[in-house]
């Protein structure tokens, strides 16, 4: 029987490739405050689309909507990695040593 | 790609839509209307539609989002069709003949684009919410 040669499989590849992401410095709280930094400018992003909307400069309604969506997106995404994070700390406290 | 592409891609069709919208509404407003500014009886207008890139920079090099596009009108087109001969003479802008040329524009057509205006409006509204269900969901598998 012939062995299947490992150098004739060769799986596509992707003509890009990704840039590869630099974490190993970035502390746990640095991650979260740029999170709730991005949070923060999306609910501002909003503020400023409903304020646009009211005083009449706003070109689109949907525009609004689709800001404010992304906030409430954004703002319940950042609760669930609080709640992640929190879940992790209690458990860790409650372990016997 | 992020859950965002899908509200923005959506976002592009509904400002088309609202675009075709106020052209329908300019048609029906001026469906009797004799005189225009370049002169002649006013002629209906309809969209163009086209192709457009969601987002620029970052995320360009990314192979999936180039095949995601949004669309946009980029043009407004006039309908040269001759216009509708209706017999008044009494008109100020009747002809020699009697006739007053009135616009090409057919309340019926534009009825039937509106409600198909509508229409695309609400069904790009509805991938809006499936996007946010599908987010939402997402953020149930932490619960």
């Amino acid at each position: 029987m012939q062995p299947i040669q490992a150098a004739d499989i060769s799986l596509p590849q992707p003509d890009t490739k990704p840039a590869p992401v630099d974490r190993a410095g970035e502390s746990f709280s640095s991650m979260i405050g740029d999170m709730v930094a991005n949070v923060e400018k999306q609910q501002e992003n909003a503020d400023m689309a409903v304020q646009q909307l009211h005083a009449g400069n706003a070109k689109n309604l949907h525009e609004v909507m689709i800001a404010m969506e992304e906030a409430d997106i954004s703002l319940r995404f950042l609760v669930q990695v609080r709640n992640k994070a929190l879940e992790a700390y209690q458990e860790i406290m409650r372990m016997q040593v | 790609m992020d859950i965002f592409t899908t509200f923005k891609v959506a976002g592009s069709a509904l400002e088309a839509q609202r675009i075709r919208l106020d052209t329908i509404s300019s048609n029906i407003a001026n469906v009797e209307t004799t005189s225009t500014p370049e002169g002649g009886p006013y002629k209906k207008k309809s969209v163009y539609f086209e192709t457009t890139p969601v987002s620029f920079g970052q995320h360009l090099q990314d192979s999936m989002e180039q095949h995601v596009k949004g669309v946009k009108v980029t043009r407004i087109l006039e309908d040269n069709s001759p216009p509708k001969k209706v017999y008044n003479p009494s008109h100020p802008d009747a002809d020699q003949d009697g006739y007053v040329a009135m616009p090409n524009v057919n309340v019926l057509k534009e009825m039937t684009d509106m409600m198909s205006a509508t229409r695309s409006y609400e069904a790009n509204t509805t991938t809006i919410k499936s996007a946010k269900r599908m987010a939402l969901k997402a953020l149930e598998i932490g619960r």
